[in-house]
C-alpha cells in the first residue's frame, strides 16, 4: 500500500490491477483518506452510507463507510444515540484528511448507499442517508453526487486523489454478502469518560 | 444563576449536538468556531468552563490552552478536551498547556454532564 494512503484497517486487495489502480477495501466501520493517484478506494454497501469528500486544490480525498444504528427487538432506534455515532463517524474521516494537508473549507462530497435491502427492518438505510445529507448540509460541504435509497445493493469505487466516484447497483449474489445485521460503528478507543489530569 | 459553558469546535454539527446536551442540562452555552474566535468571544460570556476540540484551524485546542492560561481572567478556569485523538503525546500536550481533563469523543451525555460536575465546584 501506498505511504500516501491512510487506512483505519482497510484492506489492500492485490497491486496494481490492469486498470492501473490499487484496490483498497473500506469495510464497515473503516475510512480511508489518500493522496495516492493510483489508489482506488472501493467498498460494496447495503444500508451503510460511505460519504466520499474531496479536496480539489489539496487533490485529497477519503471513503468512509458507516451505519448509524439498526432498530433493538422493539424496533426502537436512539436518535439521538445514532447522530451522535454519525457526526462522530464524519469527524474521523474530516480530522484525518485536515491532518494530511486538506483544507475543510475547500471539501466536496458525494454520498452513496442507504438502501433498505431487508423487507421486515425498518427504513435504516433511509435513516443513515438522511443524516449524511444533513451533515453536509450544515457542515457547509457542497454535495456534489449522490445515489442514496432503494433496494439494492451498490458498489463504490472512489479514486481519493482525482475526486471521481464510480457507482454501479450490484447483483444479487453479491448483495448477499452484504451483513443482514451488521453491528452500528463504535469507537475503537475507551469513550466518553473523563481523565482527569 | 445558571452556570456558563463556552464549546469550542469547528464542526457546527457537534456544535448542535453539544449545545442540546449541555442545554439539557442547565447550563447557559457560548460557542465558537475555533480559538481564534474563542479568544475574541470568550470575555463577552466569562464561561465557568470551557470545553475545548483539538483539531481545528487557525488555533488549534493547545494554542487555545495556552492562551487563556496566559490570561489572569483564566488562569484557573476548568478547561475539558473533547476530540477524537487519545494519544498519551497528545494527551501529555494538552495537560503541559494547563488542560484539566481529557475526553475522547463520541460523548456520552450523562458521562459528560457527570464530568463536568467534578470539574465545576
Amino acid at each position: 500500500m501506498s505511504g500516501m494512503t491512510r487506512t483505519s484497517a482497510g484492506t489492500a486487495l492485490g497491486g496494481l490491477r490492469q486498470d492501473g489502480f490499487r484496490y483498497v477495501n473500506i469495510v464497515q466501520g473503516n475510512r480511508g483518506v489518500s493522496r495516492d493517484p493510483q489508489t482506488m478506494f472501493t467498498t460494496v454497501l447495503g444500508s451503510c452510507v460511505a460519504a466520499c469528500l474531496f479536496d480539489p486544490d489539496a487533490k485529497i480525498g477519503g471513503m468512509n463507510h458507516f451505519l448509524l444504528a439498526e432498530p433493538d427487538e422493539d424496533q426502537h432506534v436512539d436518535a439521538v444515540a445514532a447522530q451522535r455515532y454519525g457526526v462522530h463517524a464524519m469527524e474521523l474521516l474530516i480530522n484525518e484528511m485536515l491532518q494530511v494537508g486538506a483544507d475543510r473549507r475547500r471539501l466536496r462530497g458525494h454520498l452513496y448507499g442507504g438502501a433498505n435491502l431487508h423487507a421486515g427492518m425498518r427504513a435504516i438505510g433511509t435513516s443513515n442517508a438522511e443524516f449524511a445529507i444533513r451533515f453536509l448540509r450544515d457542515e457547509g460541504i457542497p454535495l456534489m453526487a449522490q445515489n442514496l435509497g432503494g433496494t439494492a445493493a451498490r458498489r463504490v469505487d472512489f479514486q481519493p486523489a482525482h475526486g471521481r466516484a464510480r457507482c454501479r447497483i450490484v447483483q444479487d449474489t453479491v448483495a448477499d454478502e452484504v451483513p443482514r445485521r451488521v453491528a452500528p460503528i463504535r469507537p475503537a478507543a475507551p469513550s466518553g469518560d473523563l481523565e482527569l489530569f | 444563576m445558571s452556570r456558563t459553558i463556552m464549546t469550542v469546535d469547528d464542526s457546527p454539527s457537534m456544535r448542535a449536538l453539544l449545545r442540546n446536551a449541555l442545554a439539557a442540562q442547565g447550563y447557559t452555552v457560548a460557542e465558537a468556531e475555533d480559538g481564534v474566535d474563542a479568544l475574541e468571544r470568550i470575555d463577552a460570556s466569562a464561561p465557568d468552563l470551557v470545553i475545548t476540540d483539538i483539531n481545528m484551524p487557525r488555533m488549534d485546542g493547545f494554542g487555545l490552552i495556552e492562551a487563556l492560561r496566559g490570561r489572569s481572567a483564566y488562569a484557573g478556569t476548568p478547561i475539558l478536551v473533547l476530540t477524537t485523538e487519545f494519544s498519551d503525546e497528545k494527551k501529555a500536550r494538552a495537560r503541559n498547556a494547563g488542560a484539566t481533563g481529557w475526553i475522547v469523543k463520541p460523548f456520552h451525555p450523562d458521562k459528560l454532564a457527570s464530568a463536568i460536575r467534578r470539574v465545576l465546584l
